[in-house]
């Protein structure tokens, strides 16, 4: 249980006492409701470009949606807080996308960067 | 009015011109008299539209910037004679403080292969350290195609170079690089200006000669290899300097461990076309 979701449990109770006790007042119940925003899940993306279809394989480009916005990693690579897909796995990310295999089978056909693997996190 | 062409004699040697198909940029630091920065800087606080190109107007500038002999010498080299200069000049402008960061982008018109039509430049007439938020590129990526619709997610790229440089610093790019504008917590205004020159001669390979030179043996490697197949990006930075030298219907690719792989041989790669050593 996250502390936010613990802090609206304890705000729900202190209206529901606060009811009971015929006191309740419109910032109560609007504190509750700011709680109870904060508390919804959130999905969190990670774009890993790997150098090839296996997951362990090297990062060659790394970004990060959290909260709604990108997070910028470190500008060297050896600092980036994953190194490869297995890596953010073992962090409690789960892949909700892999690389298509079928851009990859004809040199013609436009390369962008390395093999993409999509991941998320609720948060 | 603006003069159509500069007449400066080459300048790049055959390493110059196969590292810049192997890097897809060219950075010429400090390039442009620092009196003419301060020129351009002071007109650019009267001219603040996103496409002051009326400086073209102003020989001090035609002759210190678009004919700088640093830079003209190289787009010589890497265009042949009687280019055409710039008609359009862009500025991207911007008041520091700035936070956010550019997306990843290749430019609108970005057109995929060997050949070398157009260049666009760039030039810095001040400092521009990494807290004024200098372009970022990612070396090499003029060969590996893409699209700027996909690839607006990217973030951090393995490789990627700033191009922070002192006032007066020109730096040619192929069009098609991947580039992007990076956050800028320095204070002050940074001016970045962009145009393009163009190709009006067929490519021949009429740059400064250097003796010993070997087309057959050259390291071809880049520095985006790992982006694509292994070994695509010698391919294409071999056809690529082909072609700049006029060869292209001379480059081949046979397979395998043939030209233009980079190796350790004890002879004359196969699969390296004869022809092309006589150029």
């Amino acid at each position: 249980m996250s502390d936010t979701w613990k802090a609206c449990q304890s705000q729900a109770r202190h209206c529901l006492e606060a009811f009971r006790q015929q006191r309740l007042a419109e910032a109560d119940l609007a504190q509750l409701t700011t709680l109870l925003d904060a508390a919804q899940p959130r999905q969190g993306l990670l774009y890993l470009q790997l150098r090839n279809t296996n997951p362990g394989s090297q990062v060659l480009g790394m970004s990060l949606f959290v909260d709604g916005k990108m997070v910028e990693p470190p500008a060297d690579p050896a600092q980036w807080p994953y190194q490869s897909v297995l890596a953010a796995i073992a962090e409690g990310w789960r892949v909700i996308s892999f690389p298509e295999l079928a851009l990859l089978m004809d040199e013609a056909v436009p390369q962008t960067l390395g093999c993409e693997f999509i991941l998320e996190k609720w948060t | 009015m603006s003069r159509r062409t500069c007449d400066h004699p080459p300048t790049l040697t055959d390493s110059q011109v196969l590292e810049f198909c192997r890097q897809g940029f060219l950075m010429l630091p400090g390039a442009v008299p620092e009196q003419i920065n301060r020129r351009a800087f002071e007109y650019l606080e009267t001219d603040t539209h996103y496409e002051p190109t009326r400086i073209l107007d102003f020989d001090w500038f035609q002759d210190q910037v678009i004919c700088n002999p640093t830079a003209a010498g190289a787009v010589r080299s890497l265009l042949g004679p009687g280019y055409g200069l710039p008609v359009l000049m862009s500025n991207h402008r911007r008041q520091c403080p700035h936070e956010g960061v550019g997306g990843w982008h290749v430019d609108g018109g970005s057109r995929w292969g060997p050949q070398l039509k157009d260049l666009q430049v760039f030039y810095y007439p001040q400092d521009t350290p990494v807290e004024m938020g200098p372009t970022e590129v990612v070396p090499g990526t003029h060969l590996v195609p893409n699209t700027q619709r996909a690839m607006a997610h990217y973030g951090r790229i393995r490789g990627s170079a700033s191009t922070a440089a002192p006032a007066g610093t020109i730096f040619i790019t192929c069009y098609r690089i991947w580039h992007r504008a990076t956050a800028a917590p320095g204070s002050g205004i940074r001016n970045l200006l962009k145009y393009c020159y163009w190709r009006s001669a067929p490519p021949a390979r009429d740059w400064v000669r250097e003796p010993g030179f070997d087309m057959a043996r050259a390291n071809f490697s880049g520095p985006a290899a790992g982006f694509g197949e292994q070994f695509h990006e010698c391919y294409s930075a071999a056809e690529m300097f082909c072609w700049l030298a006029g060869q292209h219907p001379h480059y081949q690719v046979t397979g395998g461990q043939s030209w233009p792989l980079p190796a350790l041989r004890n002879d004359l790669p196969y699969g390296f076309n004869p022809a092309l050593a006589t150029v």
